[in-house]
């Protein structure tokens, strides 16, 4: 299962970014692997879509579930047609919303 | 002349003053370019002929696209994306500029035309008013301000109710104005929405001057930066509840005592045109 994590800065003790799509950073889970990569967001400065870009990334990374604080219209109304699981993030870091969220401590949002 | 009022923020009074310029102008054709907000309009009736605005939006042809991404690379506003395998078109962010169609090497993009918004017409005594109205849900009304500026005939005066801010809609409603009227209220926040609008009026090299609206004895911070800026001051607007109330009501208040009040900015605004 593959977990992504829009953060503010580099790796799993980073906070989770307060933005989706204009994110500086993703943080990408894998639960088989148990190992996590960290991605740049390249869309962070579009003038227009920046959400749609980030849909456009989940799936490219084959994401199964997004944690996440908010996530805009047009994100969702794509995300709402794919098998992508959105939960809500809480005030900790990256690495503990994973453990909450393994431990079915988030709350699913969509 | 081309009259065309702005201001950084709403509620600051372009209409009240786009409205009731055009009711001193004999003859003057009045736009509401506030395509978001269109209200302009309730000022001279409520029986408008309404056409239909569209705007293109690319459809692809499954069949023929080869997912090359050519129409993905080329779209800066990420209206088109792709999305589980597929192209997808997104058009609430597509500005209909044409070119996936044209970077298209399979053919496989046409386009169709889908509903922005409307544009209301009514001829009242003397004056021809257009209003337009975005669609709800809609993003831009650039397109609808683009054709609202074709109704105005060659050497036709004409009034322009601007949208609020210094954005794309507003840049398309100044370009052709003879003038650009800057309304501010006596406030910091009011002050600081003026500096973005006089900045772009500069962009534009627009001839400009300010009114202050809902003016008590607090003027002078605005005062002081139009006196640095070379920005003339045309006039003031009282705040003053009677006017406030006759407004509400969608009266013309140029038709009552404070006619005098619109009348000296406009007799300045000729004299600046020199017509």
């Amino acid at each position: 299962m593959i977990i992504v994590i829009p953060t503010k800065d580099v790796g799993e003790k980073s906070f989770v970014s307060d933005q989706l799509g204009r994110t500086k950073f993703f943080y990408v889970y894998d639960t088989e692997a148990a190992s996590g990569r960290v991605f740049n967001n390249i869309s962070k400065n579009e003038n227009h879509g920046a959400g749609v870009k980030t849909v456009e990334f989940l799936l490219n990374r084959d994401a199964d579930i997004l944690i996440t604080p908010r996530v805009g219209k047009k994100a969702l109304d794509l995300l709402l047609e794919t098998n992508v699981k959105i939960y809500q993030s809480n005030a900790k870091i990256a690495k503990e919303n994973i453990k909450d969220f393994l431990n079915e401590d988030l709350e699913e949002l969509y | 002349m081309q009259i065309a009022v702005l201001s950084g923020k709403g509620g600051a009074g372009k209409t009240l003053l786009a409205v009731n310029l055009t009711n001193l102008i004999e003859g003057a054709t009045f736009l509401d370019c506030d395509v978001e907000e269109p209200n302009g309009v309730l000022y001279f009736g409520n029986s408008f002929e309404k056409d239909n605005v569209y705007t293109k939006i690319p459809i692809i042809d499954n069949k023929r696209c080869i997912n090359c991404h050519s129409c993905i690379d080329f779209c800066r506003y990420n209206a088109i994306i792709d999305f589980l395998g597929k192209v997808k078109v997104l058009p609430s962010l597509c500005h209909s500029c044409g070119g996936c169609k044209l970077v298209c090497e399979e053919n496989a993009i046409h386009e169709e035309d889908e509903l922005l918004g409307w544009i209301n017409y009514s001829r009242i005594k003397s004056h021809k008013v257009y209003g337009g109205e975005l669609k709800i849900g809609k993003e831009t009304g650039v397109s609808i301000i683009a054709k609202l500026l074709d109704k105005i005939e060659v050497n036709e005066d004409s009034v322009i109710d601007c949208p609020p801010g210094n954005g794309c809609s507003v840049m398309e409603s100044i370009q052709n104005a003879d003038y650009c009227l800057l309304v501010s209220e006596p406030t910091i926040f009011g002050l600081e929405n003026l500096k973005m609008v006089y900045d772009l009026t500069k962009v534009y090299k627009k001839k400009a001057g300010l009114v202050i609206n809902k003016a008590v004895n607090n003027n002078d911070l605005i005062e002081k930066y139009a006196l640095k800026n070379n920005l003339p001051v045309l006039g003031y607007i009282p705040f003053d509840r009677e006017l406030a109330l006759l407004n509400s009501k969608s009266e013309m208040v140029s038709n009552f005592k404070y006619k005098p009040y619109f009348m000296n900015i406009l007799n300045q605004i000729r004299e600046e045109v020199g017509r």
